[in-house]
């Protein structure tokens, strides 16, 4: 996988990136998301119902090994990922929306893995448990770098306009820098994998996108909300996943549960960037047609 | 009978009292529009004038002391530099940005004539205009240089200027700018055209001056009310494009005007006005520029603002307490989230023209924003305005009434007036109509009979002298020799809730001469031909229910959101 030093150096990166991240946000635009309080409810259900659940699901259906089964699942049960901020940013769905998520999901994953873990796998290991450090870091990588960006953006609009501009092409760079390196290096660990492998982790995060959108919108969220959801839902925390399977596992069966989380934060780079491109069209033409749509009647 | 006394005795001019200035209160005072800039330029000088902000929020500014500076170093450089003779013509084409003030406050205070066009002209129609005016100089933003570049050999200009939409940003702002216009969005054309860069004619013109010991004033002193001062084309939506020519005192006596029964709400150095209509459109560039501009206030220019969301951080930045805008544009704010949930809180008045205001949207801007919209009416021919609702009673579906020193009578087809409360031919005569069309004396001559100007609207006068647009004489369809006013008909069928807009026209008919068509566009599917045609039954006269009617994806519309009735006649359109 990673050098520690390109770690690091990811890390770093991901701080300017939800810098200019929060470069592009008002405090208006949080008030904005939170008059729907309904939308962060709904995102929470689907991360934790509906993933845990697809992710289980998954697994029996494409009869995966034990371990694969414990790394499945566990994706199905994380947070989601910053990825989902920088992902609803270029989709032009509400980034306001999407951060609040994300913190709310990070904060409950303290204990609601540990509980969805314990209900789908139980037994398989009582040290799956989030390490409360990390979750405040993670916390920390996500908005204090967001509210400085905020900040800056509210004292000098140019300069927050220039730090997210900065923001979202390292954040282009990154994701490209880690599909093209990724597959190179790992290309053993690809083809000794088995198809249901790919399957499932390919699956895990497509089926959340598309459970995300219609349960986001039978629950009668406006498209915008329900795309961001959507996005919120099929991307988890991947590299916590990790995290966690080399805190709790050791030797073979840690490689053998691991490469579940790794192998997904591969892939839904490549379709999360997909369907950004998608829903990225699809909010332009709403725009577009809102535009020159007369009122709503009152 | 005539019925002249019905108009001639301005039923409406009882309404100016209550609206009228403080005695004490500075109206216009100026004998050129250079002078006007002047002065403003003066008292505000450390006032911010001009800010553009683009969508993501980027911001660049000029104080009232800059936009002098720089537009006095324009007009030398037209002058001294490239050696015009005061009167020639210099065409200006772009979008809302911070050269336009600078540019066109240039020209008028070097003597010389200012042509604003389109930049959304085709070459066609860019070739069209140059030739017509006889513009010799071109200042274009650098969108357009492919454009320009082709056009250009054929026609009288000999000098183009290219500037930049983030023109006097921050450096490091303008270079991001640049690049992401040049890369990202791809939007800056390649050319091979021999032209100049304004930031260095700018300095150019403060080389001469300082060195020749130039004074800008001497460019203007002389110029009196009766010099033209801006070419404003016109005749887009009706046929050949041709220029009315307004003189200083044509727009000053227009700002006069507006400032005689709108003064005393603008406190002067303090508003803050959105610009989001383009400034070469004749109603923000007397209204939103040089009104705006001479009351000390910050005007915050909006380059593109569609969609409407490209004015959101416009709306976050600046407390933003005037804006003026047109129908859709109105609609299309109350279409979105961020505006309904957070109305700019300092707005004051909306002001709207160029097209009908929906009832619906004034009453949804009521209840949203808490302030009103205004509307107003007028023309390109008029400097532009005639008529406008005076500020705290505005009343639905009316233009308002005439502004102070302005005429209006109601004809018929003979040119005789008609009775109180039917309707007839809006005309004209003030000093705010033009004095003719550029170089057309046929053209002049069909529009203005006795000094009177033939507006080609049809409207109704109230008792109290409030009017009322009923429609444009030309959009007229006559069923059977009774008039159909589209307006009506449209209005009727945008009743159906799930109609999003339509367009009413007249086609040939062997039986009735003329009949109705609606090109109707839907905002959800489920309603026939037959549902429009059963609506119209209920509500209309039998001769004014469409005969025939056709969905549509989308009307054609102007660059300010008129929809072009024109486009729907043309048959090798309508077959579509």
């Amino acid at each position: 996988m990673l050098s520690p030093l390109e770690e690091t150096l990811l890390a770093v990166m991901m701080i300017v990136i939800m810098l200019g991240m929060g470069s592009s946000l008002t405090f208006k635009d949080f008030r904005l998301s939170l008059r729907s309080p309904q939308a962060v409810a709904v995102g929470f259900a689907s991360q934790y119902l509906l993933m845990p659940l697809i992710a289980f699901l998954l697994a029996r259906l494409l009869g995966l090994t034990g371990p694969q089964t414990v790394g499945l699942v566990l994706i199905g049960c994380m947070p989601g990922g910053t990825t989902s901020n920088i992902f609803a940013y270029f989709s032009k769905s509400l980034l306001s929306l999407s951060i609040i998520m994300t913190v709310c999901s990070t904060l409950a994953a303290i204990i609601m893995v540990p509980l969805l873990m314990e209900f789908y796998t139980s037994g398989v290991d009582d040290s799956l448990r989030i390490p409360p450090g990390e979750v405040i870091a993670l916390l920390f990588v996500l908005l204090i770098p967001t509210l400085l960006g905020m900040w800056l953006r509210r004292k000098n609009a140019n300069i927050g306009a220039v730090i997210e501009l900065i923001g979202s092409l390292i954040g282009v760079f990154v994701i490209v820098f880690l599909v093209v390196t990724w597959a190179p290096r790992n290309w053993q660990l690809l083809l000794d994998t088995p198809w249901q492998v790919f399957f499932a982790v390919i699956l895990v995060g497509l089926i959340g996108f598309a459970f995300g959108y219609v349960f986001a919108r039978v629950l009668r969220l406006a498209p915008q909300k329900a795309r961001t959801v959507s996005l919120e839902t099929g991307i988890q925390n991947g590299p916590l996943a990790a995290l966690i399977v080399t805190i709790a596992f050791s030797g073979e069966l840690q490689q053998l549960v691991l490469l579940m989380p790794v192998l997904y934060s591969l892939f839904i780079v490549l379709n999360s960037t997909v369907v950004t491109l998608f829903y990225r069209r699809l909010t332009r033409r709403e725009e577009t047609a809102r535009d020159q749509a007369k009122i709503e009647p009152n | 009978m005539s019925h002249d006394q019905v108009y001639d005795a301005a039923p409406w001019s009882a309404h100016y009292a209550e609206a009228h200035r403080e005695p004490e209160a500075r109206l216009v005072n100026a004998a050129s529009l250079p002078e006007l800039l002047s002065q403003a330029g003066e008292q505000w000088a450390d006032k911010v004038a001009f800010t553009t902000c683009m969508p993501n929020g980027m911001a660049g500014r000029l104080t009232y002391r800059q936009v002098e500076d720089k537009s006095d170093a324009f007009a030398v450089w037209l002058r001294a530099g490239l050696k015009l003779e005061p009167g020639t013509r210099v065409a200006v084409q772009m979008p809302n940005c911070l050269t336009l003030p600078v540019v066109a406050f240039g020209v008028l205070k070097a003597g010389c004539v200012l042509v604003n066009v389109n930049p959304l002209y085709t070459r066609r129609e860019m070739e069209h205009q140059f030739n017509d005016s006889g513009a010799e100089v071109l200042i274009i933003a650098n969108l357009f240089a492919d454009k320009a570049q082709d056009v250009v050999p054929n026609t009288p200009v000999r000098t183009v200027v290219l500037t930049h939409m983030a023109q006097w940003f921050p450096p490091v702002v303008k270079s991001v700018l640049h690049l992401v216009m040049k890369y990202w969005n791809r939007v800056l054309p390649k050319h091979s055209m021999d032209a100049l860069d304004i930031e260095s004619v700018i300095n150019e013109g403060r080389k001469l001056r300082d060195s020749q010991n130039i004074k800008v004033e001497d460019y203007w002193q002389s110029l009196k009310r009766d010099d033209m001062a801006v070419l404003q084309y016109t005749g887009g939506t009706t046929g050949v494009s041709k220029g009315a020519v307004l003189t200083h005192g044509n727009l000053l006596s227009n700002l006069e005007q507006v400032d005689t029964l709108t003064g005393r709400h603008i406190a002067s150095g303090e508003e803050c006005i959105l610009t989001a209509l383009p400034m070469y459109h004749i109603f923000a560039f007397t209204v939103n520029l040089l009104a705006f501009y001479y009351s000390g206030a910050h005007n915050v220019l909006v380059p593109s603002p569609r969609p409407i969301k490209n004015c959101q951080r416009a709306f976050d930045n600046y407390p933003i307490s005037w804006i003026s805008g047109v129908n859709t544009l109105y609609n299309a704010l109350l279409n979105e989230e961020w505006f309904t949930v957070y109305p700019p809180p300092n707005m004051k008045v909306a002001l709207a023209g160029g097209t009908a205001l929906h009832k619906a949207v004034a009453e949804r801007w009521m209840s949203v924003v808490g302030k009103p919209i205004s509307e107003g009416y007028g023309l390109t021919e008029t400097s532009p305005v005639v008529c406008f609702n005076l500020i705290g009673t505005e009343r639905p579906d009316s233009i308002g009434v005439p502004a102070p020193n302005t005429q209006v009578r109601l004809v018929d087809d003979e040119g005789q007036t008609v009775p109180l409360g039917e309707p007839g031919e809006l005309v004209v005569k003030g000093p705010q109509v033009m004095t003719g069309y550029w170089n057309r004396p046929e053209e002049t001559d069909k529009s203005i009979k006795d000094g009177w100007f033939y507006t080609g609207d049809v409207a109704v006068m109230e008792a109290d002298g409030h009017f009322r647009i009923v429609d444009r004489k030309k959009d007229m369809v006559l069923v059977s020799g009774f008039n159909v006013y589209p307006n009506e008909v449209e209005d009727c069928i945008a009743r159906l809730p799930q109609v999003q807009e339509s367009a009413v026209i007249g086609i040939p008919d062997e039986q009735t001469g003329e009949a109705v068509k609606a090109f109707v566009v839907l905002r959800e599917e489920g309603l026939s031909a037959q549902d429009v045609i059963a609506h119209c039954r209920k509500e209309l006269a039998a001769y004014k229910v469409p005969k025939k009617v056709e969905f549509r994806d989308d009307l054609p519309k102007t660059p300010v959101g008129k929809v072009l009735r024109k486009e729907l006649r043309d048959p090798s359109q309508t077959k579509a």
